[in-house]
């Protein structure tokens, strides 16, 4: 079999350990703080909240928290996976919502579900760069108030009838109107180039790497678990901000059982020759919800006496050619958190909190088998045998996305946020800074991932 | 406050059944010759517990252009102490005719956020009845307390005009009002109006006025063509303001001309900053496009 894997070191940095951010140059980014609101099951709380709603509400929690009423902040970015053709500027529009200074300027991004990330990687960049001294990431998506098109058919009709001058013109168009074009267009998560659902895909995968019904079930029950015990424990006091009605996310289950788990039908893969082990308690629910992350130059966080939980180091996107099958939908970091290990002189052993985003249990597992696969290492990663394995109780240590939900590009900023204020409480750990690795699957093949420390 | 203890009210009065009321008493007033005399009734009355509704607050958020935050909008709250306020207007012992009377102008003075989750008890009554010189004119005050606290968190002061009524022992002013001439400034804004303007905003005030829903209902009150409900006028220029206004501000309008529906409207909003560039109000005007008559006018403060 001939080499075709992602090398874990690029060619322009073969050998050498290369140099830490800091050494580069570059000032630091700090992750100041967080506020999202409650993530909220589609059809629930947050039904008839648009995106911008939710957006500007939890921008002003964070200006709220933070004081920033009629401050100019460097940069705004955001952005919504769900997204309707009206909210082109469905960032800027929440800054101009909120009480921030309106000479704030922002964007929009979309990368799938790691859009979140994206943004506080992108933002923290130019921090890093000199070129804002502040910046608000975050994310928004709403299932429920999805934007619904008209479908091809009667969009190409409506084009055509402004086109035409004439009434017999407009006649003929009109007449190529058919019963069928009247069916609305609703947005799906299927891939466009494969017609298989993100669950279908990662059935999939999951039964390529094996993935057991009970290894699945329990990462779910834990997630619970822990997203349960960290609200009782207080930890998400000053990252979140009640809204309408909710002050906690509505998907949270905090007395399910193994038992009850393992009594859920299969959804997924229920066609494939292998058995169906992925279950609505195993996969993310549609979700709706947003959430913000406030970065900022030491300075500047220092200058406003705001507190600074951690800073964020280095982050990598990688891709996977999953269209015909070579690689699994989901499986992009697994390549691109070995990319950025080494580019940072680092190993799984060096990371003190692993958050890896749970699309489904699936996912998190077929990861971690593929670190753990000799092959996989070998041949896909280009190293000399498999990249590791983690120690399990520093995965997801206070809940993620089975507990909590996902509304797509809220993810990021929650676990951003989150994973700052684990870093923050952690401090030090063997005379370093304490060290957190951020991994997001997104639709289409790809993946972005992140290391934030503690200061 | 008046001086009697205001009356207690079981529950919200249904706004519905307050106009058929107003209606039959007109009626009666007219066929019986009985007036109700030439003062206001001498208690107010409250309603306790009132909680808004949050699939309403949300369509309301959307109607004005307010971000659907847990925060009511202070026309919002106008809109859900508007039944008490027509139940005093609607006692027999009030002199006025409900039918037909002009909304003159609003003040509102908002101290702190009121959010959807909290209970509140909601008093009204009537102050201040006097001459005008097309008729008599009285207002309706609006009282919103959180339920156990005494301090209002919301005031609002309505200023009817009764056209035509001119009750013994009540003086016109001597001299007519200045009319000002309005000449328009370059418009900050645009709002495009449809013909279904009043029903939605009937539809998340309860506010069902015969004069804003159709053109044969408001023909049938001597309207031309239905007209915009002031407070959604008022109420999205409050939220063009925007969050600058904070949480504690004073909010108040005067109504000139009425919004014939459909209807374009310029609006202009011009903000003054204090030296230290701390906000301090933001004055808005909104006029007909084509005529240049004025349609209303007033200003968002800090407290």
């Amino acid at each position: 079999m001939s080499f075709t894997g992602q090398s874990a070191t690029g060619p322009e940095e073969s050998t050498a350990r290369p140099a830490a951010a800091s050494q580069r140059g570059l000032r630091r980014a700090v992750v100041v703080g967080g506020n999202r609101i409650p993530f909220a099951r589609t059809g629930g709380a947050y039904t008839k909240s648009s995106n911008q709603d939710m957006l500007t509400t939890a921008l002003d929690g964070l200006i709220a928290r933070f004081g920033l009423q009629d401050e100019r902040i460097g940069e705004v970015a955001a952005g919504a996976v769900l997204k309707h053709s009206r909210d082109f500027n469905l960032t800027r529009e929440a800054v101009l919502g909120s009480a921030l200074s309106a000479e704030t300027p922002a964007y929009d991004l979309q990368q799938a579900c790691a859009t979140g990330l994206e943004t506080v990687l992108g933002l923290s960049n130019k921090i890093r760069l000199g070129q804002i001294d502040s910046a608000i990431a975050g994310g928004v998506d709403s299932a429920s108030d999805a934007p619904i098109a008209v479908s091809e058919g009667l969009r190409e009709v409506l084009l055509d009838l402004n086109r035409a001058k004439t009434l017999p013109q407009r006649l003929r168009v009109l007449s190529r109107l058919r019963p069928k074009d009247l069916a609305p267009d609703a947005p799906n998560t299927g891939e466009p180039r494969t017609g298989l659902s993100m669950g279908e895909h990662q059935a999939l995968t999951t039964a390529q790497w094996k993935i057991t019904r009970e290894a699945q079930d329990e990462l779910a029950y834990n997630s619970h678990r822990n997203l349960a015990a960290a609200y009782d424990a207080g930890f998400f006091d000053d990252l979140l901000t009640p809204y309408r009605g909710l002050s906690r996310d509505s998907n949270l289950r905090a007395d399910t059982t193994l038992e009850k788990l393992a009594t859920l039908k299969p959804v997924f893969g229920k066609n494939l020759g292998a058995e169906a082990t992925m279950t609505a308690g195993n996969s993310t629910p549609l979700t709706d919800g947003a959430s913000t992350v406030l970065l900022a130059s030491e300075e500047w966080a220092d200058a406003h006496e705001l507190p600074k939980l951690a800073a964020v180091i280095d982050g990598e996107a990688a891709a996977v050619d999953f269209v015909h099958g070579k690689d699994g939908l989901l499986m992009a970091p697994a390549f691109a958190v070995p990319r950025l290990l080494a580019r940072n002189g680092l190993t799984l052993d060096d990371i003190d909190f692993f958050e890896i985003h749970e699309a489904f249990a699936g996912t998190v597992l077929s990861t971690l088998a593929a670190w753990e696969d000799e092959e996989f290492g070998r041949t896909r990663l280009g190293l000399e045998g498999a990249l590791g394995s983690i120690d399990r109780s520093k995965l997801n240590v206070n809940g993620s996305s089975l507990a909590a939900g996902h509304p797509f590009a809220a993810t990021g900023g929650r676990i951003v946020a989150t994973l700052a204020k684990m870093l923050c409480e952690k401090g030090q750990v063997d005379g370093r800074p304490a060290r957190g690795l951020i991994s997001i699957c997104a639709a289409g093949g790809q993946g972005v991932v992140a290391i934030l420390e503690a200061l | 406050m008046t001086a009697a203890q205001p009356v207690i009210l079981g529950g919200m009065p249904s706004l519905s059944k307050l106009y058929v009321n107003a209606a039959a008493t007109a009626a009666r007033r007219r066929v019986l010759g009985t007036d109700a005399g030439t003062t206001l009734p001498p208690c107010g009355h409250e309603v306790r517990g009132v909680q808004a509704d949050v699939g309403n607050l949300t369509a309301y958020q959307h109607l004005v252009g307010e971000t659907a935050s847990d925060i009511l909008p202070a026309g919002f709250i106008h809109a859900l102490a508007f039944p008490v306020s027509m139940s005093v207007m609607n006692r027999d012992d009030f002199p006025l005719p409900l039918l037909g009377m002009v909304h003159l102008a609003n003040k509102v003075e908002q101290h702190g956020a009121v959010l959807f989750t909290e209970a509140l008890d909601i008093t009204s009554w009537a102050e201040n009845l006097r001459g005008h010189r097309a008729g008599t004119q009285v207002d309706i005050v609006a009282e919103v307390r959180r339920t156990g606290e005494p301090g209002a968190r919301w005031k609002g002061t309505s200023t009817y005009l009764a056209k035509g009524v001119f009750l013994p022992g009540i003086d016109k002013p001597s001299a007519t009002a200045p009319s000002t001439t309005f000449s328009a400034p370059d418009p900050t804004a645009l709002w495009q109006l449809g013909v279904d303007t009043g029903r939605a905003y009937a539809a998340v005030s309860g506010d069902f006025n015969p004069i804003h829903l159709s053109v044969l209902s408001a023909k049938a009150l001597g309207m031309r063509r239905s007209i915009a409900h002031g407070m959604y006028l008022a109420s999205r220029a409050l939220a063009d303001v925007g969050a600058v206004r904070g949480e504690s501000f004073r909010w108040d309008v005067a109504f000139d001309a009425p919004v014939l529906l459909p209807a374009r409207v310029a609006l202009d909003i011009t903000s003054v900053h204090s030296p230290a560039g701390a906000w301090h109000h933001s004055g808005y005007v909104a006029w007909n496009p084509r005529s240049g008559r004025r349609h209303f006018s007033g200003a968002v403060a800090a407290l």
